[in-house]
């Protein structure tokens, strides 16, 4: 626990410093978009993503296939969770320019290591 | 109504637009919805029946009006996602006369489950609302089965109802009844949209609600987003929006005591500008200042999480104590408010809250689902002694073990001598070790408060007495119904029996 939050103050410092030179982007994203903004603002530059610009490249299905959970725990994987299915738009979890906190935790203590 | 009194609602609604928007500049978010004269108002669309939010009344409603013949419904919800509270609820639902209640031979009535509600309720609650819910409960259960909603084999006797008489989903929270709902909503062609922010009623000269103003494409949080578009509504507007819990400003505009500090066990949409705008437009405001808080809540986890549906079933045969003393201070299954008044005056010698604990046999505990997560997720504890539990929450040794010892005796005699809990539930269940402990503490949970409506579900107008016109509401968002005290598991019934009530209302209109 004390290694992750030491891990997530080191992200988040980083965070802060790149904010500074305005876009921060995951480099896996820089090999896919480049510098087309466009390709995830698709309803102007000055506005978020729509709840479908992710799914133009990621799959919910896969998705939630690549962060299943034992039956046990089945109902927390956040792709196809139990309150919302797989119905919860991306950016509620996942922001390219900064750092979000996955919604569950609002309520759970649960631990999703692998969350960006 | 008069002539005199409609002019002046006129001058009123639209002197409101200017109002409003010079108080909006001081106000902090949420911004403030404004209902405007729906003359020369550029439609947008129309729809035959309009229901804002997307909780089991909005859901509810939608599935009814379509088996009644409806064409074109729309659910509009502010949030990014469906459900509102009734998808992080906890799936309890209680109801008089159900099939299982017949297999396991408890002998309840609609009678009954409105009497036990009426002494919650404390002289104040509405007995005739009470029993229409009552009377339509089994129906609202049947809904969620035909929708596919599967629940735990055996009954719940929640605190305050005088027979088992609550079903509960197998996946323990409300989900299991708001996605089968959502589902059999689109299955039957109700449109639903997200992001979609009522802001305001669009008035006729009559007095009747036309339609009115949602922002699409809205962000929660971020007023100024989306487009604000005009739609007319046939039949009327639903407003099924929930409590107001979320909002800091107008819940300790009601109680103080609520401040920010005070947890919170809501989903962030449950503001209460819906409910706020019918106030607006006439409403009658009731028992605004029933704000319920949950006992069985946790310090150690945010919202509801798992403990609360842990200790909801497991407080029958579980025993509350005291840190500081060792000691009992309250019956474990009375009604909420008691329990959380007795709960928050649980403090150190210096004042400070001191959370209690909730002490439970492992052997009954685990036959509830949640109880291996909350030991898992470190917000609840499993102990081999009494030694090992007293250290760990440095309770005083000695007194607890007497009190283990004499809360025993009354698991035994079935009287419990101390406060007088109903011991039926706890039958042959001694507190023995292995021991599992939660914390206890109160957070703001139900607003009993809201806008005043019949049993057609239609809302009245504060002057005149009569329906307003063109406008329902359904759920949470309605007043009075439970008056000072709302038992465990009676909102699911409500919220879906109101929704039906108002589908079936509209569909007449
Ligand atoms: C954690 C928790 C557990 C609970 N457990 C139980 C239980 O087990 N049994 C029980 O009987 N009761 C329980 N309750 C109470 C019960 O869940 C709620 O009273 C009930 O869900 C309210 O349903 P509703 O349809 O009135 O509103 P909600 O389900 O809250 O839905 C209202 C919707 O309206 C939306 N909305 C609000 N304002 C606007 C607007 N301006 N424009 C568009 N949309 C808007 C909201 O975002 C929300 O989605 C629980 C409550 C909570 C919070």
């Amino acid at each position: 626990m004390k290694k992750l939050s030491l891990v997530f103050a080191v992200a988040l410092a980083s965070f802060v410093s790149l904010s500074a030179q305005a876009v921060d982007q995951r480099e896996y994203h820089k090999d896919v978009i480049g510098k087309d903004c466009k390709t995830c603002h698709d309803q102007g530059l000055k506005n978020y993503p729509s709840d479908q610009a992710c799914t133009q490249c990621h799959d919910v299905d896969e998705l939630a296939e690549q962060t299943a959970r034992s039956e046990e725990d089945k109902w927390q994987n956040p792709h196809n969770n139990l309150h919302y299915g797989k119905e919860l738009p991306c950016i509620e979890c996942h922001g390219e320019h900064e750092l979000k906190k996955p919604m569950c935790s609002n309520c759970h203590t649960f631990k999703y290591d692998k969350h960006k | 109504m008069s002539k005199v009194n409609l002019l002046e609602r006129r001058n009123f609604i639209k002197g409101m637009g200017a109002a409003a928007g010079a108080a909006g500049m001081a106000m902090a978010a949420p911004a403030m919805a404004v209902s405007q004269s729906a003359n020369g108002v550029k439609w947008d669309k129309e729809v035959e029946i309009a229901i804002i939010g997307s909780g089991f009344a909005g859901l509810a409603a939608g599935i009814e009006s379509m088996r009644l013949g409806a064409k074109d419904v729309h659910i509009f919800e502010k949030m990014s996602y469906f459900g509102g509270n009734s998808a992080i609820n906890g799936g309890l639902f209680a109801a008089p006369g159900t099939p299982m209640q017949k297999k396991e031979g408890v002998n309840d009535s609609v009678e009954r489950m409105v009497q036990d509600q009426l002494k919650a309720g404390r002289g104040i609650a509405d007995e005739a609302l009470l029993r229409h819910v009552a009377e339509h409960a089994v129906e609202a259960l049947q809904m969620t089965f035909d929708a596919g909603s599967e629940y735990h084999p055996y009954l719940q006797q929640l605190g305050g109802h005088s027979v088992a008489r609550t079903y509960q989903t197998t996946v323990s929270c409300g989900a299991g009844i708001t996605q089968p709902l959502l589902k059999e909503c689109r299955k039957l062609g109700v449109q639903t949209h997200n992001r979609a922010k009522f802001e305001g009623f669009l008035v006729n000269d009559e007095g009747k609600v036309e339609g009115f103003k949602i922002r699409q494409g809205y962000y929660f949080g971020e007023e100024d987003t989306g487009k604000l578009m005009h739609i007319k509504a046939k039949r009327g507007v639903l407003m099924a929006t929930g409590g107001f819990a979320q909002n800091v400003n107008l819940r300790m505009a009601q109680d103080p005591t609520l401040t920010a500090e005070v947890g919170c066990t809501n989903a962030p949409g449950a503001t209460g500008e819906g409910m706020y705008e019918m106030f607006r437009l006439g409403a009658i405001p009731v028992h605004l200042a029933h704000i319920q808080s949950g006992p069985w809540a946790s310090p150690d986890e945010g919202g509801f999480g798992y403990v609360s549906n842990y200790s909801i079933y497991n407080f029958p045969h579980s025993m509350a104590v005291n840190c500081l003393t060792g000691e009992r201070f309250m019956n474990e299954i009375a009604d909420r408010k008691t329990r959380a008044d007795a709960e928050l005056a649980c403090r150190d010698k210096q004042g400070n809250p001191l959370p209690p604990i909730l002490i439970t046999s492992y052997k009954d505990s685990k036959k509830h689902p949640n109880t291996k997560k909350v030991i898992k997720y470190n917000v609840g504890w499993k102990f081999d002694s009494v030694e090992e539990l007293a250290k760990h929450f440095n309770v005083p040794l000695k007194p607890l073990k007497a009190q283990i010892k004499e809360y025993n005796q009354y698991v035994k005699s079935g009287n419990d001598a101390q406060f007088g809990k109903n011991m039926t539930k706890a039958k042959g269940k001694y507190i023995e070790a292995p021991f599992t402990v939660v914390r206890l503490w109160p957070k703001v949970h139900y607003c009993q408060g809201g806008v005043q409506v019949n049993t057609k579900a239609e809302v009245k107008d504060s002057f005149t007495g009569k329906p307003i016109a063109g406008l329902y509401a359904a759920g949470e968002v309605c007043g009075g119904v439970h008056g000072v005290s709302r038992l465990g598991s009676c909102s699911i019934p409500e919220c879906m029996v109101m929704g039906m009530t108002a589908a079936r209302t509209m569909m007449k209109a």
